[in-house]
């Protein structure tokens, strides 16, 4: 072998063939390790990048009242119109917008700004409007050759046909937040999904919702499509009907009744825990949140203070004021504290500690027993049966049997508790010990005691049943969008049982009735159609003395009957910042008369000769 | 014998397989999924490969001993051309590289890599006797220098990070001496590092570290050289004192610390922000996939995706959906190993080691030591655009835009290679005449 010339180091050229030759199987082997061992996770990979799926939206299923007939919610058809950017030639890109802006009735800046340059390129569709109508869409179709790049596709939208109070109850659905996707990502939501945002569209969102389909394309890397794929293709289910326990005649009676005063009215079945009506003004029309301008509505509705989107019935909270005093006489019957026939003296006023609590008559009641102490809501009659004969532990321990203090499990979401106040829950709160002026307070529904609308509904219930309450429910069946078959019927569910006396009961019942007959609410429930029992509550509002007075009616009818499934519980609540006052009684009158007499509130309205609200 | 040998015949049906499996994928690179041919840069391809051809056996027709009386002409030749290219060159991706008369344009910059090898072994071996001097190895960094300067300018990192190992490996068969070589080694590295480093770490961890400051704030930089260069004073107080070996070792240890610091602090001077967000990209691509990772992550799924035997001539879904960027040019590996798969991975490689491994026996057995030279340098451009290209496309190296010699699309890349093999087969034809 020769040897390489004077000043070749050959050592160093060996070295420097070892070094490519190690290099070499170096990277032999780390390119084996990627395409003999790893290359099912790439091969993976390459297909997930090449693959789209394109969901095709589920129809949203429809809501009717509980007869079933005509919906309450439905899908209207309706198109959103697409650009696919990269099928728009360039040279005509300036026309094809300002012509589309012009029969869309948009900006052509609005589509400049959703198609910004860097997506000149890609063939994944972009929508620049929806809500677009049939006519327009053949007013395209049309003109197809003038509008290279343009496609449309259905894209219902949620139309709400009766608008009113029952926007509360029925909600309103949107696109799903950030903060919502991240609780219900694995429930099968995407970024894309609509979502109920409030009532029932929201409680029941995963039955309406269906589920959507799935389209699968493949695509190159500028989303064109390049194979055909639609073999794969899994088409939509569609979300199912709601048949609710509304009566959409009791419903519209009684949204009339309560008329535009800020407050909220429940109608019951208390046999079953139905919601009957269920009402609360101010509304808001959730059909304007489908619309151009739906941000400002939003932003208008979210800052009226008279708050629009608080659900009074289910949301609120007052002081039940004299409508306790129901409880307050149950307690005194079962627990035998004071005899039937045992009367207090009621002078108008009471001293107590350093203070003089006054009755709201000022002349006084007189000589009064139990029954004619409910009857005329005496205050110092109940005074002395909450310090005297009661005690503090005793009211709060039946304010509670009556359902006070937690939540009925009503299906709509965001129900208050309200707050059932006690000596342990002052001093934790406060840091103050309850005093006797506090059993006071609670003994004629003052003080911290709050309820809502729905609670004071099922405390009237409670006495109807004798003992006994279902869990208030919206949601009457499940039916199946196609044939109309009934899928799931919602059952009564017993919310609280109570080991109080059914004779007890018997006897509020008949006290309850003696209000209406002979006592505060006499001269205000007129209706000759049903006998009423009730009991009338007129709150103090704020801690202030505003002189400003909300106006409760807790009532039932009929009075007395053999088929319990007739009876029906309206409780009224009308809000202290309205010119009239006592109107929840005067509403529950014309709620009555028109469900009894089986009459719309105009005809309820002249049968009661309620002449001051006639046009 | 010598007849059956006039040709080194595995080095030359290496390279012809090399471009035609380039122009094969060229070709792969220019078809959509449907079918459609939008591209006819294979067709330009082959006619770059015959003209190429034809240059290399020109080439063969000269003693490659008279090129080395042309070298110093074509030293300075080509570093003008690339003072012109700077002047009014045409602008391709940013860097000023094109020289070019209508449609057709060179880059001078990859045949400079041809001359400044002639020129380097020219001198190197006029300086046969004093090849361990300081000075020699100096000034033959400074012939390398220039012509990186000049391209570093335009800028093209990439093409400029060639001549480096062209550098050393040369200098290293001559018989330079190591700890000159390993000091510029060691002190290009830590460059490396101290410049990339805080960056990185700011990229990746948002926060700055105390050991950031000490290399990048220029306060602590100068405290830093003071504090080394007073250590130093005092080492080379105590080599000239006590004359001890170690002394010696303590300063070339501070001057590449010095020098790395220095030099770190000019390449966040010179370097763009996009090439520091790839050099950081290199180190993760999950920094930011879908921009400056985009392409290693797509390069990567398509190197794996291919398995053992690939998807296929003509099938790869990476390339045909077009996920795979600059297939043609920087990533025409990604789609070789896609559509033949490992298989067809091993064969490239393979071939470039045929190629390589014949080209350092054509050294050893080299008549003169010119021949040794400029064959070593041939040798190092190719493995380093191997090395770098591939390493690119499989994930392990930095995207640094260097093409894969023979394969990638480009007339002046593949010529600069042909006229490297042609050098080769020069010196292994004439290894006998004395």
């Amino acid at each position: 072998m020769r040897t390489a010339p004077v000043g070749v180091w050959q050592g160093r050229i060996i070295f420097i063939i070892v070094l490519v030759i190690v290099t070499f199987l170096g990277y032999g082997t780390y390119i084996f390790s990627l395409q003999v061992i790893n290359a099912t996770e790439y091969q993976q990979k390459a297909q997930r990048v090449a693959r789209r799926v394109i969901p095709i939206p589920a129809q949203r299923g429809e809501i009717y009242d509980r007869y079933a007939e005509v919906p309450l919610v439905m899908n209207i058809p309706s198109f959103a119109v697409d650009i696919i950017p990269a099928e728009v030639p360039d040279a005509d890109r300036n026309r094809v917008y300002s012509d589309l802006a012009e029969i869309l009735g948009i900006q052509t800046e609005d589509i400049r700004k959703s198609i910004p340059q860097r997506y000149h390129h890609l063939y994944q569709p972009v929508e620049v409007k929806s809500g677009v109508t049939f006519g327009t869409i053949t007013e395209l179709a049309e003109r197809i050759n003038d509008f290279p790049g343009v496609t449309w596709h259905n894209k219902p939208i949620r139309k709400y046909l009766e608008i009113g109070p029952i926007s509360h109850i029925l909600g309103y659905v949107g696109r799903i937040t950030t903060e919502e996707l991240q609780i219900l990502y694995n429930k099968g939501y995407d970024i894309n999904s609509a979502l109920g945002k409030s009532g029932i569209e929201k409680q029941y969102d995963e039955i309406l919702r269906g589920k959507d389909g799935e389209r699968y394309r493949t695509v190159d890397v500028r989303g064109r499509s390049v194979v055909d794929s639609s073999s794969l293709d899994v088409p939509p289910v569609n979300g199912k009907n709601l048949v609710l326990t509304i009566d959409s005649r009791i419903q519209a009676l009684s949204e009339k009744a309560l008329g535009e005063r800020i407050g909220s009215v429940v109608v019951l079945k208390p046999a079953t825990g139905e919601i009957l009506a269920l009402v609360s003004y101010p509304w808001f029309d959730p059909n304007q949140f489908y619309t151009d301008k739906a941000k400002e509505v939003f932003t208008k509705l979210s800052l009226d203070p008279s708050f629009p989107f608080l659900n009074r019935a289910i949301q609120s909270s007052y002081a039940p004021a004299s409508t306790f005093k129901v409880i307050m006489t149950t307690a005194v019957l079962e627990e035998e504290v004071f005899p039937l026939n045992k009367r207090v003296t009621c002078t108008g006023e009471l001293p107590y500690g350093d203070r003089i609590f006054h009755c709201h008559r000022k002349a006084g009641h007189g000589s009064l027993n139990l029954a004619e102490g409910l009857a005329e809501s005496c205050n110092i009659f109940f005074w002395t049966m909450g310090s005297e004969y009661l005690g503090v532990e005793r009211i709060t321990e039946y304010a509670r049997r009556f359902g006070l203090g937690v939540r009925s499990g009503i299906d709509i979401p965001g129900e208050i508790k309200g707050l059932v106040p006690s000596p342990q829950w002052k001093e934790i709160q406060y840091n103050v010990k309850w005093v006797g002026g506090d059993t006071m307070n609670i003994s004629i529904g003052q003080g911290d005691l709050l309820v809502s609308p729905i609670q004071m509904a099922n405390m009237v219930a409670m006495v109807v049943n004798s003992g006994i309450t279902f869990v208030p429910h919206i949601l009457k069946e499940v039916r199946d969008p196609v044939s109309g078959e009934v899928l799931e019927t919602v059952e009564p569910k017993v919310l609280q049982t109570s080991s109080i006396r059914k004779e007890t009961f018997k006897t509020v019942q008949d006290y309850m009735r003696g209000v209406v007959s002979n006592g505060t609410a006499r001269v205000v429930i007129t209706t000759k159609a049903v006998d009423v029992a009730a009991k009338t509550g007129t709150g103090e509002v704020g801690r202030n003395q505003t002189e400003q007075w909300s106006s409760w009616f807790a009532s039932y009818a009929p009075y007395k009957t053999d088929d319990p499934d007739e009876q029906v519980v309206v409780a009224v609540n009308v809000e202290g910042t309205n010119e009239w006052e006592w109107w929840a009684p005067k509403a529950a009158n014309i709620i009555f008369q028109g469900i009894f007499a089986n009459q719309t509130y105009e005809e309820a309205v002249d049968a009661l000769n309620l002449w001051y609200l006639r046009n | 014998m010598r007849n059956r040998l006039f040709f080194d015949f595995p080095l030359l049906i290496s390279t012809a397989s090399l471009m035609i499996i380039g122009i094969l994928f060229i070709y792969s690179s220019g078809v959509t999924s449907d079918g459609w041919v939008f591209s006819n840069e294979y067709i330009k391809q082959i006619i770059w490969a015959f003209l190429g051809l034809g240059i290399l056996t020109a080439l063969l027709f000269f003693d490659y001993n008279r090129y080395r009386d042309l070298s110093s002409s074509l030293y300075i030749g080509f570093i003008l051309l690339l003072v012109i290219t700077l002047l009014i060159g045409k602008r391709v991706n940013g860097a000023r590289s094109w020289l070019g008369v209508f449609d057709f344009g060179i880059q001078p910059s990859e045949f400079t890599k041809i001359a400044t090898m002639l020129f380097l072994a020219h001198f190197l071996e006029s300086r046969k006797n004093s090849i361990q001097k300081l000075s020699t190895f100096s000034i033959s960094l400074g012939i390398v220098m220039l012509p990186v300067l000049l391209i570093l300018i335009q800028p093209d990192m990439g093409t400029a990070l060639v001549y480096l190992p062209i550098f050393f490996v040369m200098t290293l068969v001559a018989g330079a001496r190591l700890r000159y070589i390993l000091f510029l080694f060691i002190a290009g590295m830590l460059t490396i590092f101290m410049s990339i480093f805080p960056a990185y770490t700011e990229m990746l961890l948002h926060r700055d570290l105390v050991f950031n400051d000490i290399i990048s704030n220029p306060q602590y930089i100068m405290i830093d050289i003071v504090a080394l260069s007073i250590i130093g004073i005092i080492a080379f107080i105590g080599y000239r004192w006590l004359k001890k070996g170690y002394y010696y070792w303590i300063i070339y240890s501070l001057l590449i610390l010095i020098s790395s610091l220095l030099g770190s602090v000019l390449v966040r001077m010179v370097l763009k922000d996009y090439q520091m967000t790839r050099l950081i990209v290199f180190l993760d691509p999950g920094v930011d996939p879908q921009g400056a990772g985009w392409n290693v992550i797509q390069s990567i799924t398509a190197v794996g995706s291919g398995g053992f035997s690939g998807k296929g001539f003509l099938q790869g879904t990476q390339s045909h959906y077009r996920f795979l960027p600059q297939q043609s040019t920087d990533f025409i590996f990604s789609i070789i190993a896609e559509e033949w798969g490992f298989l067809g991975s091993i064969i490239i490689l393979l071939l470039y080691g045929i190629i390589l491994i014949r080209g350092m026996f054509i050294l050893l057995h080299s008549k003169d030591t010119f021949g040794v030279y400029v064959g070593s340098g041939i040798v190092a451009m190719i493995f380093f655009h191997v090395i770098i290209n591939i390493g690119m496309a499989i994930g392990i190296m930095p995207v640094t835009g260097i093409p894969l010699m023979f394969l990638s699309y480009g007339g002046s890349s593949l010529w600069t290679g042909l006229i490297g093999v042609g050098l080769l087969l020069n010196i292994h034809l004439r290894r006998y005449s004395y």
